[in-house]
């Protein structure tokens, strides 16, 4: 997979940090729950502390209650009044008035009479604010501290009544379940059915379902519609009555827990927004300085031009040594650039040199064509590409004559068809010769067709006019005025002037008018510097013929 | 000895002036409210409930009520004068709304008193009392039980079932006795002339004796002030 250095760059700034203030939030709001939830504990804890300080206190209340009661003289008499006359209602009713006389007076809001076989006897209840007799034929007293009675849960305690060692029966007194004595939500459970609770909202079912669920154990944590509660099992009655006191989670870390919520919301966007603007900065700053190589590198490819890095070093130590060596790489490349094509005009200026040294008569002949030329081209102001075209094709003009005959070339004499035929072929050897060389290509026009005439007269290929192309033009104008002015073994060089007459009038049939006014305006001076001393003075010969060598 | 002097004397005298009858009267001062009205008290050290409604006062002025609740009577047997109507039919002593009712009964020595349960519950009478010990067992409502009381005394009576319930029946030596009005007057009638101890009785507050003398053809006068002070009897 390739990235932009800028966005992984990015990347790794942002997601570390991002995730590091994901797992803060989450493990902050764990701990916070915890902390609230082990609260919660402690509280329930507490709560069944005071849940069985209350219950001690009211049973240690009725013990004492009872102690006395059943020694009750009258209560005795009563009792022993309703064995006597079971079945009696007065005498139930009297026991009766007793026991509601009694219960008035301690609040208790249920009393029971029992006969020695424990058989209820007689027996008044609270209703109504009243206590009122209840018929208890029908009631059966098991052995829990629990009895539920007429949809009320009542929590009882007992005593024997005797009298002189007989045993009357016993006493039972007690009070309804209070569910107001729990400040937090408590729920009665009997064998897994809840029997009387303070929730409200919640179906008995549900809580049935959940506190099973604890399957009876000390502390639970369960879900109530939806919600997280926890359960503490405060006090166990016998036969399967237990107490439950319970403690809502969730509204307990609610708002907490929106407080967490509110902060992280104002603290999370602003703090990713840090981190993004932060993770914007550090990238570029890393990326921008590669960036730029990068860019320059791109730019280089397009132009082959290898600039080097100008202006201020990085600060950075790493980009500073890449623009360093890149900058080294881009010299080196340029020395080595350079250095090629020094060798290379080396190697054509070692040619034409090789060629002028196989005739001492012939000798500069190349260097001062190319002078003259160059000077020519300056004169008709071409463009400088041209100049130095134009300069090196005309070094070069001569270099098919490598493949002509020294016998020919150095022959002193006037040379015979045939020899002037093999003579006539050196455009196109030295054309041949250039081919092959890659980078030559722009030179072949000046080395070809150098011997072309503007009236269609010259050779190889007989071209006219504007057929002929710039380069040769000049080249041929160059050649033919240093060949009539340079001294041959024949014959001593013609003057300048003789030699710019002879040019002007071939002007038209064997030159470029053009290329010939220009080269006339060329200051005698200019063009003299390049010549050879014996050139000063002028010398007959046919110009036609020094040309056409 | 000086008893039985003077019950010789007035017996005498009795006889030397049979014809002759004088009334003795006087006023009952009663000065602060000595009666506390029954509760339950046994178990109401660990009461914890409901206040329970204690018995409130009688509407009636409350020295007026403590007024009614005094006898007077004239010590030492004295005979009958004659034509006074020699036996009076039993009196009674109900039981109703768990309360004896009424809870003071005046009875001269050797008549007898009823007690009936008008309530729809079991009641008990009973007594400890030197002057006449008797338990009449529990029984039913329209029951009704009688109790001859020969000796002269203060005879507390209760309930079993019932330990709030209590009652008092005076049985006088004689038949000369009264209880005052509602301003504090009694009168006494048809006293023979002679030496007398005079006695009021209140239940808190106890007895008062006042010695008079009655001649023939002038009503003596014995006033009371119950108690004289801060914690007579």
């Amino acid at each position: 997979m390739t990235t932009r250095l800028r966005s992984r760059a990015f990347l790794i700034c942002f997601v570390p940090f991002a995730a590091l203030l994901a797992f803060a939030f989450w493990m902050t709001q764990n701990l916070v729950q915890s902390a609230v939830r082990e609260g919660l504990r402690r509280s329930l804890r507490l709560n069944q502390v005071a849940v069985a300080s209350i219950h001690k206190k009211s049973d240690l209340e009725s013990s004492r209650f009872l102690k006395v009661a059943g020694e009750n003289p009258a209560l005795k008499a009563g009792m022993q009044l309703l064995l006597q006359n079971a079945g009696n209602p007065a005498a139930r009713r009297t026991v009766e008035d007793q026991l509601r006389e009694l219960g008035e007076h301690m609040g208790f809001d249920f009393l029971l009479v029992s006969g020695p076989n424990g058989k209820p006897m007689a027996g008044v209840l609270r209703a109504q604010g009243q206590l009122a007799p209840i018929d208890v034929s029908q009631l059966q007293i098991g052995s829990a501290n629990l009895l539920q009675l007429r949809g009320r849960t009542i929590q009882l305690a007992s005593v024997p009544v005797d009298l002189d060692d007989a045993n009357l029966g016993s006493l039972g007194v007690g009070e309804f379940f209070n569910f107001s004595e729990f400040t937090s939500p408590a729920v009665l459970v009997h064998d897994g059915q809840t029997i009387e609770s303070n929730l409200s909202g919640i179906p008995a079912g549900e809580l049935d379902e959940a506190l099973a669920a604890c399957d009876g154990k000390q502390e639970c944590d369960l879900r109530l519609v939806g919600a997280n509660w926890m359960s503490l099992r405060v006090q166990s009655y016998g036969s399967g009555y237990d107490l439950y006191i319970l403690s809502n989670v969730d509204e307990a870390t609610a708002p907490i827990q929106a407080m967490l919520h509110s902060f992280f919301l104002i603290l999370a966007p602003a703090s990713l927004l840090l981190l993004f603007v932060s993770s914007i900065i550090a990238s570029r700053s890393i990326v921008k300085p590669i960036a730029a190589v990068v860019d320059r590198l791109r730019d280089a490819s397009l132009t082959g031009m290898l600039p080097e890095f100008k202006g201020k070093p990085s600060s950075i130590l790493e980009i500073r040594a890449l623009t360093e060596n890149y900058n080294r790489a881009a010299v080196s490349v340029r020395e080595a650039g350079e250095q090629l094509e020094s060798a290379y005009l080396e190697f054509i200026g070692s040619l034409a040199n090789a060629l002028d040294a196989r005739d001492s008569h012939t000798a500069g002949h190349s260097s001062r064509v190319s002078q003259f030329s160059f000077d020519l081209g300056t004169a008709l102001a071409l463009p400088s590409e041209q100049l130095e075209r134009i300069r090196i094709g005309a070094l070069l003009h001569d270099i098919g004559k490598i493949g002509v005959a020294d016998a020919v070339l150095q022959k002193p004499g006037a040379l015979t068809d045939a020899e002037f035929a093999q003579v006539k072929e050196h455009p196109v050897i030295g054309k041949r010769i250039l081919e092959g060389v890659r980078g030559f290509a722009p030179f072949l026009n000046a080395v070809e067709l150098h011997h072309e005439n503007w009236d269609g007269s010259g050779y190889p290929k007989g071209l006219a006019g504007d057929e002929i192309p710039v380069d040769a033009r000049i080249v041929h104008v160059a050649d033919a005025y240093d060949a009539m002015t340079s001294d041959r073994a024949y014959r001593k060089g013609m003057s300048h002037e003789r030699a710019i007459s002879i040019l002007l009038e071939c002007s038209g049939t064997m030159f470029e008018p053009r290329s010939v006014n220009a080269f006339a305006s060329i200051p005698r001076a200019v063009i003299t510097r390049h010549s050879n001393p014996a050139t000063q003075q002028d010398a007959p010969g046919a110009p036609a013929q020094a040309a056409a060598k | 000895m000086r008893l039985k002097v003077s019950i010789a004397v007035l017996a005498l005298s009795a006889f030397a002036i049979c014809a002759r009858a004088e009334t003795i009267s006087g006023t009952i001062l009663i000065k602060k409210k000595l009666t506390r009205r029954s509760v339950t008290p046994a178990v109401s050290v660990y009461q914890r409930g409901t206040e329970v409604k204690l018995g409130a006062d009688t509407p009636e002025d409350p020295l007026v009520y403590e007024r009614s609740r005094v006898v007077v009577y004239v010590e030492g047997p004295i005979a009958a004068p004659a034509g006074v109507t020699p036996d009076l039919p039993p009196a009674q002593m109900a039981q109703q709304d768990r309360r004896f009712s009424p809870d003071l009964v005046v009875i001269p020595a050797g008549s007898s008193v009823r007690f009936p349960n008008m309530d729809p519950i079991f009641h008990n009478v009973f007594s400890l009392s030197k002057a006449k010990s008797f338990d009449l067992g529990s029984y039913d409502k329209g029951d009704s039980r009688t109790v001859a009381f020969p000796k002269p005394g203060i005879v507390e009576v209760f309930c079993h079932l019932h330990p709030n319930m209590a009652g008092t029946i005076v049985v006088t030596p004689n038949r000369f006795y009264a209880r005052p009005d509602a301003a504090g007057q009694y009168h006494i009638p048809d006293v023979p002339p002679g030496q007398y101890t005079v006695v009021a009785w209140h239940r808190t507050a106890g007895f008062f004796k006042k010695q008079i003398t009655i001649e023939a053809g002038h009503d003596a006068s014995a006033d009371f002030f119950i108690p004289l002070e801060e914690n007579a009897k």
